[in-house]
């Protein structure tokens, strides 16, 4: 197997995994670095890189997978996409694809601006980029919280 | 309908450059495989020739010269397609590669999708015994191994 792949890998489902190759290429920038289809046509698998990072995006391909489309909207799980570059951009982006912005980009106590946003099938995806180094004691001091592991 | 495989990478090169070393010394950065063997010999060198109706051809060590396919595009720098045999394919199965090259920034993307393998019949060499989904995933794999020796003759 392609040995650059960082070894956690999120796997989502769509209804529409061929429409949702196109859109989150659109909106991240993702690119596909493996598509496998059967002779119908169906994708059988997928796989879009981001860095050294992989998302599969593949089908409701069983009753125990299902889009949020499917679901009434609802997400058990978001993938966090970390950014070196402008994050206000990458939202703009996101937005002319078509995806919900449902939080605009904002500065958040640990020192990263984010947003969050959701595709046209209802995943919830964030985005961070690094804006200002903020230490354990600074963010304890911010949020009254007890933090361990703060690096 | 065919079955497709496809599989992209970046590469450190212009796709002229690419498309070039894809084509000319493609004797120099492809990778033998024991899964997809192109014929049941020892592997012996490939080498295309260039342009449309060229043939893909690889030469044994005993100096016979076994063709994999002909080209069916040659639009250097951007697109490539040749059909593709191997030794144990029944006669009148061939399949199909179509290679692409796309600038990104100061990098290429060279992808591969490989069209039909999926109609090498059941328990023929090529197959190793696998069914579809396993026999597709493996292709992948070893395309993907391909564009990684083509990015290292490119650096």
């Amino acid at each position: 197997m392609a040995d650059w792949r960082a070894p956690l890998m999120s796997a989502v489902c769509y209804r529409d995994s061929r429409a949702a190759l196109a859109f989150l290429e659109a909106a991240f920038g993702f690119e596909v670095a493996m598509l496998i289809e059967d002779d119908a046509g169906q994708v059988v698998h997928s796989e879009m890189r981001f860095g050294n990072a992989v998302v599969m995006v593949g089908n409701e391909w069983s009753d125990d997978h299902k889009s949020p489309a499917s679901i009434g909207g609802k997400n058990t799980q978001t993938v966090h996409i970390q950014i070196e570059t402008d994050v206000g951009a990458h939202c703009e982006r996101a937005r002319a694809a078509g995806f919900e912005i449902i939080a605009e980009p904002e500065t958040q106590f640990y020192g990263d601006r984010t947003y969050r946003c959701r595709d046209p099938e209802g995943h919830i995806w964030t985005v961070a980029q690094t804006v200002q180094p903020v230490s354990r004691e600074e963010a304890e001091a911010r949020t009254g919280l007890k933090i361990t592991g703060w690096v | 309908m065919t079955s497709k495989v496809y599989v992209a990478l970046r590469v450190k090169a212009t796709p002229e450059r690419a498309f070039e070393v894809f084509v000319a010394e493609i004797g120099g950065w492809w990778r033998p495989s024991d899964l997809f063997q192109t014929t049941p010999r020892a592997p012996g060198r490939l080498a295309f020739e260039a342009g449309e109706g060229g043939r893909l051809t690889e030469t044994l060590a005993n100096g016979k010269v076994f063709e994999i396919g002909r080209i069916l595009a040659w639009e250097p720098p951007r697109r490539l397609v040749f059909s593709w045999r191997q030794a144990s394919f029944p006669p009148d199965l061939t399949t199909e590669v179509e290679v692409r090259f796309e600038a990104v920034g100061d990098e290429t993307r060279v992808s591969v999708e490989h069209r039909g393998f999926d109609r090498v019949p059941a328990g023929n060499a090529a197959r190793h015994g696998f069914p579809d989904r396993a026999l597709l995933a493996r292709l992948a794999e070893y395309w993907q191994g391909q564009i990684r020796a083509l990015g290292g003759q490119l650096t």
